[in-house]
């Protein structure tokens, strides 16, 4: 017992030592990748965005196209069970790893096609709220007073309605379609990173370098974007992380109830919708879509967990 | 560190500067916004308030025993069929037409038409009315759980035979898989229209069975010929020919369901006659299509709502099967766009829809003007304008009695619509209800109106009914919806009926009805001795109390849920002129 703690403490020294020598970056890929959670998490995430960038070549098929129309023309089933020869599906049958959906379409390939669209709905999203979030909240932060009583309170009016269902408000208005969709889950999502961004600001902005900086006749955006927000990255990223997976599933809710994406674009959450009724009779064509949801999610959820701990200097030593 | 922060900080705004020029696009694009009949309200606002409409004139009279309009109004600006509905004594009924009507008995025998107690009319509170109608049928309504169920006990007073189970339960739910557990599990007794995918499953399950209901209905892609460029008679063919409705049917139709040979299923006396719609030839289509100006294709909208009909079980994959051979076919890219259910409705109907769009009609009563005079007739926006060829045909074979004396009428009728295109019909969908196996007289009546107090439910004292959707009132004089107009059935009686699961017409308040030999006098012998379950007394005045209420736009009985009584105005015609 003795020994392991000196040696626990031994290396925590050494690792402390070497700490002083590398930046931020680099400590925080090094706590990230004892984490094994975190490290699960990277690896599905990874695969997962390799899988979208060789979409075509990892796809049989064209995703929106039916077995009716491809070259040669195939006798199969709507909705056809899975059939994989090396499984002992008979070579006379065409091979669709995951069956065909109630169009005929492959659905293996639109499963793929699909992976390309959350991950562009959770960055795209996320990037869009994190810039207005950050511009709003550092705003509301640095200069107070009046205009962070307006932007903030705007906010808790956002924070007061449920996501989902305020962004449902939106879609109706601006009508369905992918795009308003990521529109409506990227203005849901603002609140959360102007009130991180506004606590950061609250925080740094009395510290001395801030403090040297506009002795020294900085301007207003060079503290804001170049003192300020450079110390607010950390939670914002941290945020950010896991705010991918909640806009991904509010991205699949919204297709599922018929708002998000719209035929016959490949959308996990619209590929659900569609053979919602089909859970007993081809489970394979919800059982996969909603196994794809599932995981991406799950993949974002641990890696924004581990980049949390991994950031967090109070978690170190609990955590190593 | 400073230099990677702000080479992030650029990609961030690089990426807002995408997504914002990405959203400025995409804002265009929205269905509801960019629908012509959104854009087109600024127009009717404007003339409203410049101009306000000139309300309608009601021409009836009614005294209590007699409800007419001027004899000289039928050859005037008045176009609805009835002249006069007159209680000739207590028990004589008699209905003196415009003009000759071979259909008076199919119309007649329509539930909205059923007939009410005349004291009750004028006294009802709106409440009373929407969801506690009197009639004479089998049962009443006992109990309404808005968002549950309805209760129907039997009517202790019916006239008929008792009904096979004292109590009977309508509940509802939109999806069909849910329907299917409910029965699977044993909480109902039989559901309506089993999900096309479940048709083997419920077959192969002991404790139930499937009853097919014939395809009295038709499933069409409608266009109105009014927007471009649909206005080309050469794009409606090409379109015509380019779509593989075989190939719909076999993949997305239960068994049961048929490729249209014409608008009117072949059931319907003299429903296909003349010749069979254009084959498919996606080669002959895109040489069409060329033909009318558009080699290349062009762009356009496939509207449609998202509710199962028995005329598309399928309708989103079918619309998204349309979409892909529109493309592989003739190169149109049709972008769907899916509306609210009433809005498409009312967008289609006034052919406010400027693209293609999927729609069908099921059957209300069995007669080929069911199908043909209610979409072809001249006074019908939907497909924009309506070609005289075949207009006037139909109006000429509608006042034919014998089938077979119209049939050349209808050859050339048919031809017609087959040359103008004013949609594509596409398939006569055969669906079904399914049943536990121990309920008796299993119903899947090709009209939807199936009639429950004649099956008993394996012995148990309740029979539980699952449909598509809750009834939106049960006076269905003023109801057009098929899940209301069920529930009625079995509450409410007309002077005829269809015999039960079929399509044929029996007496049923009425001992008969016999016409003139013009057909524009029919003359009705009522029942004796029946009784409403208020305990009243049904006689020839509660017809024309009835038929007042329903067609005079002044009587203060005109009035339900919406207040335009869709089927006395489309059926028979209201009797009012226009105002000013």
């Amino acid at each position: 017992m003795t020994t392991e703690t000196t040696d626990t403490i031994a290396k925590l020294d050494t690792e402390g030592l070497t700490l002083r020598s590398v930046n931020l970056w680099q400590i925080t890929w090094r706590r990230l990748f004892r984490r094994r959670s975190a490290m699960v998490g990277l690896v599905i995430l990874g695969t997962l965005i390799f899988i979208a960038l060789a979409a075509p070549m990892l796809a049989p098929y064209d995703p929106t196209i039916s077995m009716l129309d491809a070259d040669p023309p195939q006798k199969i089933k709507a909705r056809s069970a899975p059939c994989i020869h090396l499984l002992g599906c008979p070579e006379d049958q065409p091979q669709h790893i995951a069956g065909v959906d109630g169009n005929l379409r492959d659905q293996y390939s639109r499963l793929i096609y699909g992976s390309r669209l959350s991950l562009m709905v959770g960055f795209s999203t996320v990037t869009f709220a994190i810039i207005i979030g950050t511009v709003l909240g550092a705003m509301a932060g640095y200069f107070g007073g009046w205009l962070d009583n307006v932007i903030m309170r705007v906010m808790d009016v956002l924070l007061a309605f449920p996501s989902l269902l305020l962004a449902i408000a939106i879609v109706t208005v601006l009508g369905p379609g992918l795009i308003n969709a990521l529109l409506a889950i990227g203005i849901v999502s603002i609140p959360a990173y102007a009130r991180v961004m506004r606590a950061s600001v609250l925080t740094v902005r009395e510290m001395d370098f801030v403090s040297a900086t506009r002795s020294l006749g900085g301007n207003t955006y060079d503290i804001l974007f170049k003192c300020i927000l450079p110390n607010a990255l950390t939670p914002l990223i941290v945020q950010g992380t896991l705010g991918i997976a909640s806009a991904i599933l509010d991205a699949a809710a919204l297709s599922f109830i018929g708002l998000g994406a719209q035929p016959p674009t490949p959308e996990w959450g619209s590929m659900l919708g569609a053979e919602r009724n089909q859970v007993f009779t081809a489970p394979h064509l919800v059982f996969y879509p909603g196994f794809a949801i599932m995981l991406t999610v799950l993949a974002f959820n641990l890696v924004g967990d581990g980049l949390r701990d991994a950031l967090d200097p109070r978690l170190v030593h609990a955590s190593s | 560190m400073k230099k990677n922060l702000s080479v992030l900080l650029s990609l961030v705004v690089l990426a807002s500067v995408l997504l914002a020029a990405c959203g400025g696009a995409a804002t265009e694009a929205p269905a509801a916004t960019d629908a012509p009949a959104a854009t087109e309200a600024p127009v009717a606002t404007e003339v409203a308030a410049t101009e306000a409409p000139i309300p309608d004139v009601s021409i009836a009279t009614f005294d209590g025993t007699s409800l007419s309009v001027p004899a000289e109004e039928c050859n005037g600006d008045y176009i609805g069929a009835v002249q006069s509905v007159v209680a000739t004594d207590a028990n004589t009924v008699t209905f003196t037409l415009c003009r000759p009507d071979p259909a008076f008995l199919s119309k007649i025998a329509f539930s909205p038409f059923s007939i009410y107690p005349s004291e009750w009319l004028e006294s009802a509170s709106t409440t009373d009315l929407l969801e506690k109608p009197i009639g004479t049928g089998a049962y009443v309504v006992s109990e309404w759980n808005r968002g549950e169920s309805i209760t129907f006990t039997a009517n202790p007073t019916h006239w008929g035979d008792a009904p096979e189970a004292e109590t009977i339960v309508f509940r509802w739910s939109s999806e069909s898989a849910a329907r299917l557990l409910e029965l699977q599990s044993g909480t109902i007794d039989g559901m309506d229209n089993v999900g096309p995918e479940d048709f083997d499953t419920v077959r192969g399950d002991s404790n139930l069975s499937l009853v097919e209901r014939p395809a009295l209905n038709v499933f069409y892609v409608g266009m109105t010929n009014t927007f471009a460029p649909f206005d080309n008679q050469g794009v409606r063919q090409a379109i015509a020919m380019g779509i593989d409705r075989q190939r719909i049917v076999d993949n997305f139709y239960p068994a049961g369901s048929e490729v249209a040979s014409h608008f009117t299923p072949c059931a319907i006396p003299n429903g296909c006659v003349g010749d069979a719609w254009y084959e498919f030839d996606a080669t002959a289509a895109k040489a069409k299509l060329a033909e009318a100006g558009f080699p290349d294709g062009f762009k356009t909208k496939l509207y449609y709502r998202d509710v199962v009909r028995g005329y598309l079980p399928n309708v989103s994959t079918v619309a998204q099967d349309i979409q892909a051979q529109l493309k592989e076919n003739l190169n149109i890219d049709a972008e769907i766009v899916v509306m609210e259910s009433g809005a498409f409705i009312d967008a289609s109907g006034t052919g406010s829809l400027d693209g293609l769009y999927l729609l069908g009609w099921g059957a209300d009563y069995p007669h080929i003007t069911n199908f043909l005079d209610y979409h072809f007739g001249a006074a019908n926006p939907q497909f924009g304008n309506q070609s005289d060829t075949y207009t006037d045909l139909l109006v000429q074979g509608a006042q034919i009695g014998i089938p077979a004396d119209a049939e050349s009428i209808y050859v050339e009728a048919n031809n017609a619509i087959r040359e103008f295109v004013p949609m594509i019909p596409v398939a006569h969908g055969g669906s079904a209800t399914a049943y536990r196996a121990d309920v008796t007289n299993q119903q899947a009546s090709p009209l939807t109106n199936e009639y429950f107090a004649v099956s008993d439910p394996g012995g148990r004292d309740v029979f539980v009914w699952m449909q598509n959707a809750e009834p939106i009132s049960m006076f269905c004089a003023d109801e057009s919806d098929g899940e209301s107009l069920r529930a009625c059935e079995q509450v409410t009686e007309a002077l005829y009926s269809y015999v039960v699961n079929g399509t044929d017409t029996v007496p049923a308040l009425a001992e008969s009805c016999t016409p003139n030999d013009d057909l524009t006098v029919w003359t009705c012998a009522l029942r004796q001795g029946v009784t409403f379950s208020d305990g009243s007394a049904f006689d020839a005045a509660d017809v024309v109390a009835t038929f007042n209420m329903g067609l005079n736009i002044a009587s203060p009985t005109h009035k339900g849920n919406t207040g335009t009584f869709f089927y006395y105005d489309y059926l028979w015609g209201l009797m009012k002129k226009p105002g000013g």
